[in-house]
């Protein structure tokens, strides 16, 4: 500790900047980890917390998966003798269609029923004037003080929403207290009563779910058995806890990528400190040598780097706490509409939350990626020969075996990588890891060779410039591969998300080119995958009714569970599919699997599904309806991009009898040859739209809303550029710093033989850029196996999504005026500091 | 909602000896009809003095322990059509339905913690049940004079098994006509509400009270119910207390 | 040809950086070819440097990384010749000072006098007015001393170019038709023989 503050301290006042870009690595490393862990931590609490609070007393909740169930249902759980109370609840989430204010999670309880399992008095009158105008209302709506607050609303105040039979005003009729229930969905809540939540969402005689108090003295296990027997296998019967727990395996793909990204970032930093405790042990060599001579053993002096960087950890990982929370709270917004956009999950995205468990993760990451980083600069400064070090002039050079030391490692791991493409699960990932590893070993060879490569290209731009640029970077590999390898992971990375997006947008434009050829789509709302509101199954006939119309296909998708795990259901009249639609079979012939199906034979499963669940043709599907379990044969495999947790087709007529449900989520619309779709869409509003709330897609509008989604997705992608791009501005500026600190005597000769500041810039310039450059080709290199193994994660365990490897060409040369230009700003304060130097002490310099 | 009154009085009274439960008996023998029509209105005034005000068509069938009724609002406009119909049990709690035309469905209404109050007014979900005497234990505790007419002071405690949300009550029977003047509940010494029964008049012989005035003492709030278009012993029929017929509409 | 000599911290080196423009007098004024230095922006300065000036240094001051030709060319490609002219203008100074056979070799193939008469050079690029050169035989045994102290004296003699010379070495000094002798940053005696 004495020596640190001794000799530490002193180095670090003198190299500021250094010290504080070096601490930028683990600084970012960090906060990259504990920002993106704590926003979907954040978003999977806020579910739970909406789902807890919710709950109220509520010890079980039956549900059946999303479909609901009849109102009877409740008669027979509240017959149970092991159930003291039971309330009805209806969800759904509205969009509020205020600036800012995002969605309202609607809540509809039984005003009349029983109050024991609230945790909240609706009828107090500091919540509702009058219970019985309330009641007697059906606009009637109690929301939060903080949706009020926020939306500057008082009682008796009006609130326009969306709502099955048009837009539609609600009185506000109540204000809840801003606790409890009103916190739930980050208090965007409003409650109503029940028997108005089904007419105005359009759920007929249906519930979503029931909760239950456990009569005195029965344990919740006993009670859950009880109903599991009475309601049969389409139910669930779980505690609120467990049902929050669905989300995490809603949220798996995402939590894959949080942790690659983290993986990378952390990498990243490691780098950083590597290359800044490498430079600073070359610039201390004398003072190590001093220390040797003066009687610091080898492992004094390891363990003074060694606490070093312990040092830069600790304060890296606590800065980088701080900004990851920072961080996380400024995601969680985005990442909430991110999950409730594509799962259509009740909850919102609430203030951030510091998390212990976290914090202390971090923060000893962020020590080991640090000690990892300096372990080897250390070691190398306990091995300075005193004597070397103490004469002038005389440099130890690395020992020329360590180089072809690394290449064999480096070629035994790739061989090793290569027999991993067998494996799976970890094996698999370890191969990359290997992969990955190797190319770190070689990096300051390949970085060397790429230079020597540059050169004769640099020397033609500028002849003496050019040429001191390359060399310099020649010369001196191991200042330059940590943040060549830093810069080439980031941009690894970026380029292995790029080429997710190309090739699912390639898969998607294909699959929307062969099967999505309804013309208009006929939609309760403005989000396709919102399946909050539904149409009567009378709409189907309404619609074609009209003059135009050739055929109207109801679609109803409802997600349900399979062993347990979610996949949607996709109802559709079979018979119309098989004669409009052109199916991509993967097993089983289309000739033989659609005409079983649309007979309610069987189903025909998507192919993630397939992949995700191991199911094949000829096996058979359980399902558990509200009928009771099914098996159904799968007569065929095809391809489908329709959900990411996997969806299997099912003839709405078998769906209606297993489910009884007869509601449509929309309807697929087809003209008649010659019809004109304005006339046709005109018609549909003036028909149905007096009655009815809904929305008509065109066919390009519902690829663009597709399209729209996933690119929501992606603009992960434009994260990870952003952090490679700040890897590199903070590589480069490191780089360029010892750089122009090694060469002080070669700029200052440079300019004392003539050369203008001008000059001495390019020099610097030019060196940056052939950093950035070598970094991108590297990246581009390492992207390509980044991809590959991407898409096989993507199809072996996120979403079974198989996707054609497509290099993203585009992105790559895109990158390539931007990491350029990156190279040059970072350059520049390094510029000024190579021509600020003073000459006559930079010539003296040794 | 008359009867609403008569059991708040029923739950409120009985005796320890034979004499002060006989004075209780002897109330609801003289109250007793086959069936009623009113017309109520009900004003609420809170602690902000802000007053609130409905009015609805009453009518019962059948007499203690076995009646039915039916409630029908008819102001404001906000809540008209709002129909309550409470079949009355003997030994068990009362079922009730509510009928809201807005939505065109009737809906159960729960047996909920007594101690609610009934849909915004003072009462309380309990003071509107009818009460057997024989749950309860009576005690004389004197005589006052209130408003000029003499009453018996009678305390009354839950008996055995019995719960409410008042440890016990007071209530002042008139002596010339066997009627209640006055009925406060309390929970152990704090009052909880106070019932003033006003405006009595013989209807068809049986002294009614035209107007009861309930005060919530921890909210400070009163509710005034007025009777108006009183009759007893009409001929109704039994069809009309069902749910179809809340349905159907008057 | 003059020399400069005096003991180690007199002021010798520092007296050639100000009159190389590498360094700024403190007061004072330095006047080269009617130019006074003190007052011109740095880039002034450098071009006046590299028109006007040629350094020759103790330890050589080469770029290691260039080749002996490169080294030599390095002011020319500063001043944006054309390359065909670089190149011939290289091998014209590395004929001058008897090295063309060892153009393409980098400095550290090369002995200490070797290094010395390319850094000479270099200095030479453009035949400027002035060379100076700090301590030029210091870091030489006396055999490359001499050879390069000739060619100093030979480069004098057929250029015509001024040398100042900052030496400890007497014999160095008695080669020069001027010694200034300094001491504690003043001139203490100013001898032409």
């Amino acid at each position: 500790m004495r020596m640190l503050a001794l000799l530490t301290w002193p180095y670090v006042r003198k190299h500021r900047l250094r010290s504080l870009l070096t601490l930028a690595g683990i600084v970012i490393g960090v906060a990259v980890f504990v920002g993106m862990h704590t926003a979907n931590r954040n978003v999977g609490s806020a579910f739970a917390r909406t789902v807890d609070r919710i709950a109220g007393k509520a010890q079980l909740q039956v549900s059946a998966g999303e479909t609901g169930f009849p109102e009877e249902t409740l008669e027979k759980v509240q017959s149970l003798r092991e159930v003291g109370a039971a309330a009805p609840v209806i969800e759904a989430v509205l969009n509020t269609g205020r600036e800012g204010q995002g969605n309202l999670l609607v809540l509809g309880v039984d005003m009349t029923g029983d109050r024991s399992l609230r945790e909240y008095d609706l009828e107090d009158e500091d919540v509702i004037d009058d219970p019985l105008i309330f009641l007697a209302q059906p606009d009637s709506m109690i929301v939060s003080k903080q949706f009020a607050g926020r939306n500057g609303i008082e009682r008796g105040g009006k609130l326009k929403l969306e709502t099955m039979e048009g837009e539609k005003e609600f009185t506000v009729r109540g204000i809840m207290k801003a606790e409890g229930l009103a916190q739930a969905f980050g208090g965007n809540l409003a409650v109503m009563d029940i028997y108005a939540a089904q007419l105005v969402f359009g759920r007929g005689r249906m519930f979503d779910r029931i909760d239950i108090g456990l009569a005195e003295g029965v344990s919740v296990e006993e009670c859950r058995k009880k109903l599991e027997a009475l309601l049969g296998p389409g139910f669930q019967v779980e505690t609120p806890s467990t049902r929050s727990g669905h989300f995490e395996a809603v949220s798996r793909a995402l939590g894959i990528t949080i942790n690659i990204t983290s993986l990378f970032a952390l990498l990243i930093g490691v780098f950083i400190i590597y290359n800044s405790f490498s430079i600073a042990i070359t610039e201390r060599r004398s003072e190590i040598g001093i220390l040797r001579a003066l009687g610091a053993s080898r492992g004094r002096v390891l363990g003074m780097f060694l606490g070093e960087s312990l040092a830069a950890g600790l304060v890296g990982s606590s800065i980088g706490i701080w900004l990851g929370l920072l961080l996380g709270g400024a995601m969680t917004p985005v990442l909430g509409t991110m999950v409730q956009e594509v799962y259509g999950a009740p909850q919102a995205g609430e203030g951030s939350e510091a998390q212990w468990w976290l914090i202390a993760a971090a923060l000893g990451i962020g020590m080991l990626a640090s000690v990892a980083g300096g372990i080897l600069p250390a070691r190398a400064a306990a091995r300075v020969d005193p004597v070397k070090a103490l004469q002038k002039g005389q440099f130890q050079v690395i020992a020329a075996g360590e180089n072809r030391m690394r290449r064999l490692v480096a070629f035994a791991m790739w061989a090793v990588a290569l027999a991993c493409l067998m494996g799976e699960g970890v094996t698999f990932y370890a191969g990359y890891l290997l992969m990955v590893t190797g190319v770190i070993l070689l990096t300051p060879a390949l970085a060397g060779w790429l230079a020597r490569a540059l050169r004769p290209a640099l020397r033609w731009l500028r002849p003496v410039e050019g040429a001191l640029a390359a060399d310099s970077l020649i010369q001196a590999p191991r200042r330059t591969s940590a943040t060549v390898a830093a810069l080439m992971l980031s941009l690894a990375l970026a380029v292995g998300f790029a080429g997710i997006t190309r090739a699912t947008y390639g898969s998607l434009l294909r699959w929307m080119n062969d099967t999505l050829n309804p013309d208009l789509f006929v939609w309760p709302t403005e989000s396709i995958t919102s399946r909050t509101f539904r149409f009567p199954a009378s709409v189907e006939k309404e619609l074609s009714e009209i003059e135009g119309i050739e055929e109207v296909q109801g679609v109803r998708n409802a997600r349900v569970l399979i062993g347990g795990l979610p996949a949607m259901a996709i109802s559709v009249s079979i018979e119309i599919s098989s004669r409009r639609v052109p199916v991509m079979a993967v097993e089983g012939d289309p000739k033989e699997m659609l005409p079983l199906a649309a007979a309610g034979k069987g189903v025909i499963i998507a192919d993630n599904l397939s992949r995700l669940r191991g199911l094949h043709k000829g096996d058979m599907l359980e399902l558990d309806t509200p009928s009771g379990r099914t098996r159904l044969p799968i007569l065929g495999v095809t391809v489908d991009y329709s959900d990411q947790q996997g969806a299997f087709l099912i003839d709405r007529s078998l769906y209606r009898k297993l489910w009884r449900d007869e509601t449509l989520n929309g309807c697929r619309v087809y003209l008649k040859p010659g019809a004109s779709e304005e006339k046709v869409k005109a018609e549909i509003v003036k028909r149905l739209g007096s009655h009815r709330r809904l929305f008509i897609f065109t066919n390009e509008a519902i690829r663009e809303y597709i399209l729209n989604i996933t690119n929501q997705w992606f603009g992960l992608t434009y994260v990870q550029v952003a952090v490679a791009l700040l890897v590199a501005v903070l590589g480069i500026v490191n780089t360029l710093t010892v750089s122009i600190t090694d060469r002080r005597r070669e700029l200052a000769i440079l300019q004392a033989v003539g050369g203008l500041r001008r000059q001495v810039r390019h020099t610097i310039w030019l060196e940056a850029a052939a950093i950035g450059f070598i970094g991108l080709v590297l990246g581009l290199a390492v992207g390509a196996v980044t991809l590959y193994y991407n898409l096989e994660m993507l199809k072996r365990d996120a979403i079974g999504l198989l996707l054609p490897f497509e290099y993203p060409y585009g992105f790559a040369a895109a990158l390539l005026p931007v990491i350029l230009l990156v190279s040059f700003v970072a350059a520049l304060w390094p510029g000024e500091a190579a021509v600020r130097a003073s000459l006559v002490e930079s010539l003296e310099y040794e | 909602m008359n009867r609403v009154a008569l059991a708040v009085l029923l739950c409120a009274s009985a005796g320890l000896t034979q004499e002060v439960r006989g004075i209780i008996e002897e109330v609801q023998r003289r109250t007793r009809s086959n069936s009623q029509r009113y017309e109520g209105t009900l004003e609420v005034m809170d602690s902000r003095r802000r007053i609130t005000t409905k009015r609805w068509q009453y009518e019962r069938i059948g007499s203690f322990g076995e009646s039915k009724t039916v409630l029908r609002f008819i102001e404001p406009p906000e809540v008209k059509g709002v129909a309550l119909l409470v079949h009355n049990h003997k030994e068990r709690s009362s079922d009730q339905w509510m009928w809201t035309p807005a939505l065109q469905r009737d809906r159960r209404i729960a047996l909920q913690d007594r101690s609610t109050r009934f849909f915004g007014t003072d009462f309380s979900f309990e003071d509107l049940e009818e009460r057997d005497v024989d749950h309860y234990d009576y005690k004389l505790l004197g005589e006052e004079r209130l408003d000029g007419a003499m009453c018996w002071k009678i305390e009354s405690r839950p008996r055995g098994s019995k719960t409410s949300q008042y440890t016990h009550s007071h209530a002042w029977v008139r002596k010339d006509i066997y009627v209640f003047a006055k009925v406060e509940g309390f929970r152990d010494a704090a009052l909880v509400r106070r019932i003033l029964y006003r405006g009595y008049e013989q209807v068809m012989g049986i002294w009614t009270a035209k107007e009861l005035e309930v005060y919530d003492a921890r909210r400070e709030s009163r509710t005034v119910m007025r009777l108006e278009k009183l009759e007893y012993n009409l001929p109704l029929k039994e069809e009309d207390f069902t749910l179809q017929a809340l349905r159907r509409g008057p | 040809m003059v020399a400069i000599v005096g003991p180690s911290g007199s002021g010798k080196s520092t007296l050639l950086n100000l009159i190389g423009g590498l360094d700024r007098p403190s007061e004072g004024e330095i006047t080269l070819d009617g130019e006074k230095l003190g007052n011109l922006p740095d880039d002034q300065l450098t071009r006046v440097r590299r028109d006007k000036i040629g350094f020759i240094f103790q330890f050589f001051n080469l770029l290691a990384s260039l080749s002996a030709a490169e080294n030599v060319a390095l002011p020319l490609h500063l001043r944006g010749w054309s390359r065909g002219k670089v190149r011939d203008r290289a091998e014209e100074l590395l004929e001058l000072v008897g090295l063309s056979q060892r153009a393409e070799h980098l400095p550290e193939e090369l002995s200490g006098g070797e290094r010395q008469r390319v850094a000479i050079a270099r200095a030479l690029s453009v035949y400027p007015p002035v060379l100076l050169a700090d301590e030029p035989t210091g870091n030489l045994d006396s055999v490359n001393g001499a050879g390069i102290l000739a060619l100093l004296h030979d480069l004098h003699q057929r250029l015509g170019t001024t040398i100042l010379i900052v030496t400890h070495d007497v014999t160095v000094a008695e080669g020069c038709q001027r010694i200034v002798t300094l001491r504690d940053g003043s001139i203490i005696e100013d001898r032409r023989l």
